[in-house]
């Protein structure tokens, strides 16, 4: 190839990346106004989510209720919005134990190797093939239902996924040079994973992280629907569906508005997620080769 | 362009060998239309499965009587009219001789599906084989020997039962031919208008008309039930015309059948939406707690509203339509300011300005456990939340399938709200023994009282009947007194079906069902 | 490569010891138990002394640890037991359901391949244009509603508004096992559809591509020849996944469709504390995730014999 379709080549990069810097920006802002109103939902909310009045159950969005309201004459944008914060919350912290959880432990396991390892994969093994149902029920008979036992259930069936991740990706990085070179200079085992190693493994796991919080929500509202979800009256988007679904074709605002939240935050954390991955890795493909030629 | 061509190629390529595939196996399972001219009725019903307690139509195991009764395969020796009162069925009278002593008289022109005729040994046979293996049936009946002559069945009881007519009447009361038995699926062989050819638990039921029905020619040839446990689906089965009929649909789907292709059958049934107070907690140990309770729970705004009128507000343990029921007793009705003051005199304050009260420290934390399998449970709890919430309480609600085992414990919970069909068989003593005295196994709130135990101690030993409504009446008022039981609503029980289905009619005890006037039309 | 396989078969025996061991211990942290559940569905207010005689009859009221290793003992000679509810041999119970399961696995993983494939490749080529934003904008409805939700709709679109497909299922055909797996291979196929997109732009960003066209090799060619190989392990890796838990059935696409599965016996089996059958689905999960993994392992490398299976020392 000569010089001229390598700066072609060079300029395009450039403005893929400044595109990505972008969109970047863009999802992120928007990502951080959904949490802002996830956390100030009380304050957004135009009524009282939890407020009864039989006399205007089952309206049609107008506008003094635009998303409508709910057998109980609540009205739905507030139960929408405040169902927000604990969708939200919930699938955001479940991923969040995973991926942290799941990642040291994948650490320690690739880095240290041995009987660690052995122990600890076995126990991921008997997690990943333990099925989660039988899991999240049990549990559900223990704590009682609830949002937050969901939450334990999930995660103690889901964080193999990262310690997987994190494992096979220390053991890549773990014999590059700088490692290597990092260990004879004397930097404590600590040091070197937590400096060293973790920085690089980051990135797979942030994008992981981003793109499992639409899985973790779908999975919440599986429960939900098996009745181990949220408990009256608060208000969670998968509960909120899988309570409305008989009104699908009678009062189908009831179930719908819910569902446009979970899509709304789905899309965005996805797309969050994507972006992220291309700022990481720009032109994945080339990057990766050069260093490991 | 050529890039273009071929993805559109491979895109068209896979979604055509997609919709063929579908499509062929379309025409494959295609049933085949009815040419015969036989008349069948497919019948969608969502407690017809072994987590019901009805794994297969066996009367003698588990509450499988249901759907022996319900699809018309068996019957019992007595019924109940529309009005709840006792009537001869394949028996034609009875007598009481004395307090241990039933004579029985059978119809003489009874014929098993199984072709054996139906005498008193082969209902001997029956019953026998009932209390060897039913618990329930055989805490119930008592019986210490049957003796059978021609058509003449003659029961000797251990102890006096008031009762036993009411009790024979029960579901688990069918009578079944014991020399055809139970086939491993489960199938017996019973009286009704139709027999079972073949069963699946939680699956469903093939039943074809019984040819020698005693009561006339059943009207169809074939009756399919289809158990389809999930509400929705039952719905969208009758709108697609998969099923004729639909049993146990949603409230909320009802709008959807309210024209002139369907029509609804309705009826009241003691089915009872009710809370146990526990009488263990700090909380509802309190009497003017439990009287808040109950002056506390809105019952028309629940059935109006979230039922769309689907019930009737209860003010005792029966509904309306029987005697001692509806009116015949008085309790509580809705009136906040009165369960605020209440509160307000048992020293139940709100002094931190929370919105919920408190009394030396405890909080007014009503743990409110309840079960989802019911729909109008958790919109009970979720209504009562509110207006409970507005006179003070904290109601906390516990709504999972596992309520059995935390009921047991009553340091977990403070109010159980459940369903039961309070009067089964028409008599009002079950509901006593079986929830609210000493000796009751599920009396799980442990109330106690002296009176009621005086009283339950008299109905016992009852035969009068008029007597016996009296004490009912009494019982009811004593439990209500002291708001050991708060009674939201008795069900209205609903059947939807196709416009075209004839001969079918809600009845107050909810199992009989499939008749032999059941028909389907065009 | 024997010696691999019956190394891989081996780790089954800490697995599934494991796996029952914890459901085992998890089911009795739960409490009840089957007397309980069933004395309570049935209305039967049972005396002390009846539900004692029937926890004895189970062997419920044995030590926590003599009850497990009374069932491994049965389980290690062949035994799965009887369940506490039907009384029926739990073997046979459970494989009549497996069929049923069997099929909606084999059709919603063969309808997802059959739309995502396409539509992944379809958006990869088409990249940033409106074909791939369509495509990318129905994956992400795809993965963000709910599977009930999805059985509803579909059941609304497709047997209602056009009756093309049963309601509930008649028994194990096609026709039937039309919309569930269809409700299943919708959430799927959002997945697949993105991770495909992200396989075959990631091969046609090398440089042997770029080459290729150069040398005038049709588009079309280089796409099948190459790319569509190297998807092949993407979508392998994502079918591992998937498979494990459809085999393990689908609680709530079965009960919302009657389909008479495992996953609807799994969660009747824990409602009721069933506990030979929730043991027997536990093992049938552990035996399902140790035989996919192996399987998989043994299929990269058919596909790429460069990859060395995890035993083999280079």
């Amino acid at each position: 190839m000569n010089s001229h379709t390598e700066k072609i080549g060079a300029r395009r990069q450039r403005i893929r990346a400044d595109h990505t810097r972008i969109r970047l920006i863009l999802f992120l802002s928007l990502v951080i106004a959904l949490l802002l109103a996830a956390v100030f939902a009380e304050w957004i909310c135009p009524y009282d989510p939890n407020g009864q009045d039989l006399s205007i159950a089952l309206q049609p969005p107008s506008p003094d209720h635009p998303f409508g309201t709910d057998r109980y004459g609540r009205d739905m944008l507030s139960r929408v919005i405040v169902g927000g914060q604990t969708s939200i919350f919930s699938a955001l912290i479940l991923v969040g134990i995973i991926a942290v959880g799941g990642t040291l432990l994948g650490l320690l396991c690739g880095y240290f190797g041995g009987a660690l390892d052995a122990v600890i994969m076995r126990v991921s093994d008997i997690c990943l093939a333990f099925p989660g149902l039988v899991f999240a029920m049990a549990v559900a008979a223990v704590l009682q239902g609830g949002i937050q036992n969901a939450v334990i259930a999930l995660a103690a069936v889901s964080w193999p996924k990262y310690a997987r991740l994190a494992r096979s990706q220390t053991l890549t990085v773990k014999n590059l040079t700088y490692i290597q070179a990092a260990k004879l200079s004397g930097t404590s085992s600590l040091g070197i994973l937590f400096r060293h190693i973790l920085p690089n493994i980051a990135g797979p796991v942030l994008v992981t992280a981003m793109l499992d919080i639409g899985t973790m929500m779908m999975e919440i509202a599986a429960l939900s629907f098996l009745g181990l979800g949220a408990q009256p009256p608060t208000a969670e988007w998968g509960s909120m569906m899988s309570s409305g679904r008989s009104m699908l074709q009678t009062y189908p605002w009831v179930v719908l508005t819910p569902g446009l939240g979970i899509f709304a935050s789905v899309v965005l954390f996805n797309l969050l997620g994507d972006t992220v991955r291309d700022y990481l890795d720009p032109r994945n493909g080339q990057r990766k080769r050069r260093r490991t030629k | 362009m050529r890039k273009k061509t071929w993805t559109t190629f491979l895109a068209a390529g896979l979604l055509i060998s997609l919709l063929s595939g579908c499509s062929g196996g379309t025409l494959a399972q295609e049933p085949s239309p009815e040419t015969s001219g036989e008349k069948s009725l497919v019948w969608g019903d969502t407690t017809f499965n072994a987590e019901n307690g009805e794994p297969d139509i066996n009367p003698h195991r588990d509450n499988s009587g249901w759907a022996c009764i319900r699809y018309g395969v068996g019957e019992t020796l007595f019924r109940f009219s529309d009005s709840m009162e006792i009537e001869p069925w394949l028996a034609k009278s009875y007598e009481n001789t004395d307090e241990l002593t039933w004579v029985i008289q059978l119809r003489e022109d009874v014929d098993f599906a199984s072709g054996r005729h139906m005498d008193a040994q082969s209902v001997k046979e029956c019953l026998e084989d009932l209390i060897s293996v039913h618990v329930r049936a055989a805490e119930d009946l008592q019986i210490r020997e049957i003796t059978a002559e021609g058509y003449t069945l003659t029961i000797h009881t251990a102890e006096p039962v008031p009762a036993l007519i009411h009790y024979l009447a029960d579901p688990y009361g069918c009578v079944i031919d014991m020399e055809a038995g139970v086939t491993e699926e489960g199938i017996v062989s019973g009286t009704g208008p139709y027999q079972a050819v073949s069963l699946v638990t939680d699956s469903g039921l093939e039943l074809v008309k019984n040819e020698n029905y005693w009561g006339g020619e059943p009207k169809l040839d074939k009756v399919t039930v289809r158990t389809i446990t999930d509400g929705d689906t039952l719905t969208m089965a009758l709108q697609s015309g998969e099923i004729d009929v639909a049993y146990g649909m949603p409230y909320a789907s009802y709008p959807l059948f309210e024209n002139e292709q369907y029509s609804f059958t309705s009826c009241a049934t003691s089915r009872a939406f009710f809370g146990t107070m526990n009488f263990e907690s700090p909380v509802t140990g309190d009497p003017a707690v439990r009287k808040a309770i109950a002056l506390g729970i809105d019952k028309e705004g629940f059935v109006e509203t979230l039922l769309g009128g689907n019930g009737y507000p209860a003010e005792g343990v029966f509904p309306e339509n029987f005697i001692f029921g509806g009116d015949a007793v008085s309790t509580e009705t809705y009136d906040p300011e009165e369960a605020e003051k209440v509160l307000e005199e048992a020293g139940w304050i709100d002094t931190d300005g929370d919105g919920i009260r408190e009394k030396e420290g405890t909080l007014l934390t009503l743990r409110w456990l309840t079960y989802p399998s019911r729909q109008e449970l958790p919109l009970l709890a979720e209504y009562a939340q509110s207006t409970l919430g507005e006179i003070g309480f904290q109601v906390e609600i516990n709504s999972t399938a596992d309520h059995n085992s935390i009921r047991t414990d009553p340091s977990a919970w403070d109010i159980y709200v459940s369903a039961m069909v309070t009067a089964p068989t028409g008599d009002p003593e079950y509901f006593f023994t079986y929830r609210c005295l000493d000796s009751s196994a599920n009396n799980d709130g442990h109330y106690h009282s002296d009176e009621l135990e005086n009283l339950a101690e008299e109905m016992s030993r009852t035969f009068d009947s008029a007597r016996r409504q009296e004490l009912a009446v009494e019982m009811q008022q004593v439990i209500l007194k002291d708001n050991a039981f708060v009674f939201a609503s008795h069900l209205r029980m609903s059947m939807v079906a196709d416009a075209s289905v004839t001969g079918l009619t809600a009845h107050p005890c909810d199992y009989y069902e499939i008749t032999a006037d059941l028909d389907i039309g065009g | 490569m024997k010696k691999y396989v019956i190394r891989r078969l081996l780790l089954l025996i800490p697995i599934l010891l494991g796996i029952t061991f914890l459901s085992f211990a998890l089911m009795r942290i739960a409490g009840s138990d089957a007397v309980l559940q069933q004395s309570e569905v049935s209305g039967v207010a049972l005396s002390p002394e009846v539900i004692a005689a029937r926890r004895a009859e189970l062997g419920l009221d044995q030590p926590f640890l003599a009850q497990y290793f009374r069932w491994l003992g049965g389980f290690l000679t062949g035994d799965l037991g009887t369940s506490y509810i039907s009384g029926s041999d739990v073997f046979s119970v459970f494989v009549s359901k497996l069929p049923a399961t069997l099929l909606l696995t084999v059709l919603s993983m063969g309808l997802t391949v059959v739309i995502s494939l396409p539509l992944g490749i379809l958006a990869a080529v088409r990249q940033n244009r409106f074909t791939d934003y369509l495509i990318r904008v129905c994956s992400f409805i795809g993965s963000s509603l709910p599977n009930f939700f999805v059985a509803l709709v579909l059941m609304y679109l497709l047997a209602i508004y056009i009756p093309v497909f049963p309601v509930i299922s008649e028994g194990l055909s096609l026709r039937s096992a039309a919309l569930p797996a269809l409700t299943l291979a919708i959430a799927m196929s959002a997945k697949y559809m993105r991770q495909i997109r992200a396989a075959v732009l990631e091969e046609l960003g090398k440089d042997y591509v770029t080459g290729a066209r150069a040398r005038g090799v049709p588009f079309s060619v280089i796409l099948r020849k190459y790319v569509l190989r190297s998807c092949l392990s993407a979508i392998l890796t994502l079918m591992a996944l998937s498979l494990g838990s459809l085999l393990g059935g689908t609680a709530i696409v079965e009960s919302i469709f009657m389909w008479d599965g495992v996953g609807k016996l799994a969660v009747d089996a824990i409602n009721m504390r069933d506990y030979p059958v929730i043991q027997a689905y536990v093992v049938w999960m552990a035996v399902i995730y140790v035989a996919v993994n192996l399987i998989t392992d043994l299929c990269y490398r058919a596909l790429d014999p460069r990859v060395r299976l995890g035993g083999e020392k280079a």
